[in-house]
Formats: C-alpha cells, sequence, structure tokens
C-alpha cells in the first residue's frame, strides 16, 4: 500500500489539476442546460453590484487593488481574481463619468490592468475612454505600496474600495483610508494575515475561498460557476480525507 | 488583425503555461524548455517594472501639470525620483549613496508606517464592537486578549502560568486549524484559477 502511495506521489499534484479540469469541464458543459444556478448569499458581492450602480448614478469611481503579488508565483493567483473583479466593474461602470482606476505594487499587475481595462473598452466600442493612467503601480514594498494607493482612495472621487490580491497587514492602512473618505470597503487576500487584519478593519471581508468565489458572483461566464462548483466538490473531498485520515491516525491504522 | 492578435496571445500564453506547468511534473522532458520560459518571463518582469516606473512618473506628471492640494505631493515625488535614479546609477545598487538613501529615508518612513499601522489596528478592534455587535466579535475580542496577555510578563505579576498555557493552546490548535481551514480554500480557489486561465477562459492579457 505504501509503495503504491510513494510512486504515485510524484504524480498527484497532476492527477489532482487532471481531476480539477475533468470537473470543470463536466460542469462547463452540463451547467448550460440549467436554467439557473443558486449561489449561497454572500453579502459582500451583493454591496460590489450596488456600489458599482450608485458610482455610476453619483459620478464617483471605483477603486480596485491588485495588491503586490507578482503572477510568477503562487500569489498571483488573487491578483487574477483583481483583474476580474476590473473587466466586471469597468464594463458595468462603462457610462460613468469617471472609470474605475486600479493600483498595484507590481509592474506586471499594471500592464495587465491597463490590459484588461483596454480590452474591455475595445469589446464594448469604447476605446477612446481607455486611459493608462488610470491603472498605475504606486511602490514595490508593502508600505510603499499602501502609502502611495491612500491617495488615490481619498483624492480620486473614490465611492468604493476592492482590495483584491495580494496584501500583507498594511492592508490595514488602505481600509482605514477608506473609512476616513467614507467610501466601501470589499476586500480578500490569499494571506493569511491579511485576512485576520480584514476581520477587524474592513466593512465586507472576503474570507478564504470567497474571494476566489468572484467571477461567479459578478457574472464573468459560466466557467466561473463551473470552476466555483468543482471547489465546493473538492473542498468536501478534502475534508472527508482529512477526517479519514484523523480516523485511520487514532486508531493506529497510518503512522 | 485586431481579431488574430487576441487568439494569437491566446494561444502562447496557454501553450506557455501547460509547458511550464508539464515541466515540474516531468522535469526531465519539459525541464530545459520551463527553465527557458521561466527566464524570459523574469526579464519580461523587469521590464514591466521599468514601465512601472515611468507609468508612476507619468501620473505624477499629469498630477503636477493639473496642478491642486496633492500637486506639491507629486512634485516631490518627482524630484526624489529623479535624485533616487541618478544616485543609484552613480554608486550602485549597493554603493554609499544608495546605502544613504535607504537608510536615511526608506527605513524611517517606511519604520513610522509600522507605527502608524499598530495604532490603527488598535483603534479597528476597538470600533469592532459597534462595526459587527455579535457575539462572535466578543469572542475574536476576549480571545486578542487573552493571547496579548499571554505572551508579555504583567505588571506586577510576571508571566501568569495558565495564560500562557492557554496562549500556547489558542495559538497551536483553533488558530492552526482555522489558518489551514482558509489556506486550503485559497489553494482550491488558485488552483481553479490557474485551469480557467490554461483553459484559455480568462484572459489578462488583452486576448
Amino acid at each position: 500500500m505504501e509503495q503504491v502511495l510513494s510512486s504515485i506521489s510524484n504524480y498527484l499534484g497532476l492527477l489532482f489539476i487532471l481531476l480539477c479540469l475533468g470537473l470543470i469541464l463536466f460542469y462547463f458543459f452540463s451547467d448550460g442546460n440549467r436554467p439557473k444556478i443558486s449561489l449561497r448569499n454572500i453579502q459582500a458581492f451583493r454591496h460590489v453590484r450596488r456600489e458599482v450602480d450608485l458610482a455610476v448614478e453619483a459620478g464617483k469611481r471605483l477603486h480596485i487593488s491588485l495588491g503586490r503579488g507578482s503572477i510568477t508565483d503562487l500569489q498571483g493567483g488573487a491578483a487574477f481574481i483583481g483583474l476580474t473583479i476590473l473587466d466586471r466593474s469597468a464594463r458595468a461602470a462603462s457610462n460613468s463619468d469617471r472609470p474605475p482606476m486600479t493600483t498595484s505594487g507590481d509592474g506586471v499587475l499594471t500592464i495587465l490592468s491597463q490590459d484588461t481595462l483596454q480590452s474591455t473598452y475595445r469589446s464594448l466600442g469604447t476605446e477612446q475612454r481607455y486611459d493608462p493612467t488610470n491603472a498605475h503601480m504606486t511602490g514595490l514594498s508593502p508600505l510603499a505600496y499602501a502609502a502611495g494607493a491612500m491617495p488615490t482612495i481619498h483624492d480620486e472621487y473614490v465611492s468604493a474600495n476592492f482590495f483584491t490580491g495580494h496584501l500583507g497587514t498594511e492592508i490595514a492602512l488602505l481600509t482605514e483610508a477608506g473609512e476616513r473618505s467614507r467610501s466601501l470597503t470589499v476586500a480578500g487576500s490569499d494571506s493569511i494575515h491579511a485576512q485576520a487584519v480584514l476581520y477587524v478593519t474592513s466593512d465586507e471581508p472576503l474570507l478564504g475561498e470567497e474571494l476566489y468565489a468572484a467571477g461567479a458572483y459578478l457574472g464573468a461566464g459560466p466557467a466561473h460557476l463551473a470552476s466555483l462548483r468543482t471547489q465546493d466538490i473538492l473542498r468536501w473531498v478534502l475534508i472527508g480525507a482529512i477526517v479519514i485520515g484523523a480516523i485511520l491516525k487514532l486508531f493506529r491504522i497510518l503512522n | 488583425m485586431k481579431k488574430i492578435l487576441p487568439t494569437s496571445n491566446a494561444i502562447i500564453a496557454v501553450i506557455s503555461g501547460l509547458l511550464v506547468l508539464l515541466g515540474y511534473f516531468f522535469p526531465g522532458v519539459f525541464g530545459n524548455i520551463q527553465s527557458i520560459l521561466i527566464g524570459w518571463s523574469i526579464i519580461l518582469a523587469a521590464f514591466a517594472l521599468l514601465l512601472g516606473i515611468f507609468n508612476l512618473a507619468f501620473v505624477h506628471w499629469k498630477k503636477t501639470k493639473a496642478g491642486g492640494a496633492g500637486g506639491i505631493n507629486s512634485i516631490v515625488l518627482l524630484v526624489s525620483l529623479g535624485i533616487t535614479i541618478i544616485l543609484v546609477s552613480l554608486s550602485g545598487p549597493t554603493g554609499a549613496l544608495s546605502l544613504w538613501i535607504f537608510n536615511s529615508f526608506q527605513v524611517p518612513v517606511e519604520i513610522s508606517l509600522l507605527a502608524v499601522l499598530a495604532v490603527v489596528l488598535v483603534y479597528a478592534a476597538a470600533r469592532l464592537l459597534t462595526r459587527r455587535p455579535k457575539w462572535y466579535t466578543v469572542l475574536f475580542l476576549v480571545t486578542v486578549l487573552i493571547v496579548l496577555l499571554g505572551s508579555v510578563p504583567l505588571f506586577f505579576l510576571g508571566e501568569v502560568a495558565p495564560l500562557v498555557a492557554l496562549r500556547g493552546w489558542l495559538a497551536q490548535v483553533p488558530a492552526v486549524a482555522g489558518a489551514r481551514g482558509l489556506l486550503l480554500g485559497v489553494a482550491l480557489g488558485t488552483v481553479a484559477t490557474g485551469i480557467r486561465i490554461l483553459m484559455g477562459v480568462d484572459r489578462p492579457y488583452g486576448g
């Protein structure tokens, strides 16, 4: 048994990825026939949709912070969710006087956010509205990034801030700036330290996997719904595996 | 041309992503190509950093031209950026002038911000009861208090053994269990996000 386990352990990661891919593809094609899939109520996303509408009406803008995670490592995953939120927000606020603004602490993320804004406006046929300075880098170290992003929250007529990326405890400075400028803050991060801080400082913290559900909740397409269902199933599989492992260890079947 | 470019971008991104992923599982077959692609990505990231700095300078140049309340801050940033570039170019990244800039400006400013951060966190914790007046908020604040009291010697009492033991249990059992649960959720979300990009569904590169 142990020999079999050790021989497949090298390829366990690949098997897990293939399982994820299979489930996403299965739900992607099978959910197309379903009229509507009900999602658990996450208040933060309800507020995101409402704030986008209110920002358009009030002539204010949305600020999306992508954090400072590099896309060449694990931290990039959360930033990609920020780009999805940026795309959805830019579409929803396409007729607003003040388009959404993004800040990031990494050069690649800055370029990707500019690209996302440009391709969104292009697909809406309003490319003339694209302004590269609406997506900018504010600093490279954690505190420099926070210090650079705070004036954007204060000075740019921001009605809501979405912090979605890799950020550390410095996120408290940003959420505090949002609180002082009386704008809503919805925030999620892949960092445990940031999540602990967000629980205390944010109006609407997104904890754990909630951040990664953003695409599904904001209507980014059937692939996002399929991947959300895959995450839900795999989470239960992992919970089952952990409980079974604990029981086997309790009865000394596993060392 | 406008239709071909996004498709070709997507094809290049998906193939590159797949090759790098396969390099992790089959290093003998795909290891070389993985190293080459990662090397290219590092070079591109360095150029992206330069573009990011130009973008930052341009944003503040526009703010300076527009005037207004924040204009003076933008001028300070542009002047500081220019001086830093000149001095670091002259003395090298670990030269005396570069280290002087780092130790005299960057370190004190960041330490000051850390001090502000500590105050912000205490203030936010105190405000939490009015923001979310629920039983779990009280539980959270009581736990924070126990952990703080168990972490430092108290006036006249020194280290209180039961508090230290309780702090150790809180930090090693419920906190680790919760953190692992959150990290599992984050890991699943990251894998799903990566797969969507490999499928070409999410295209954050103008595709």
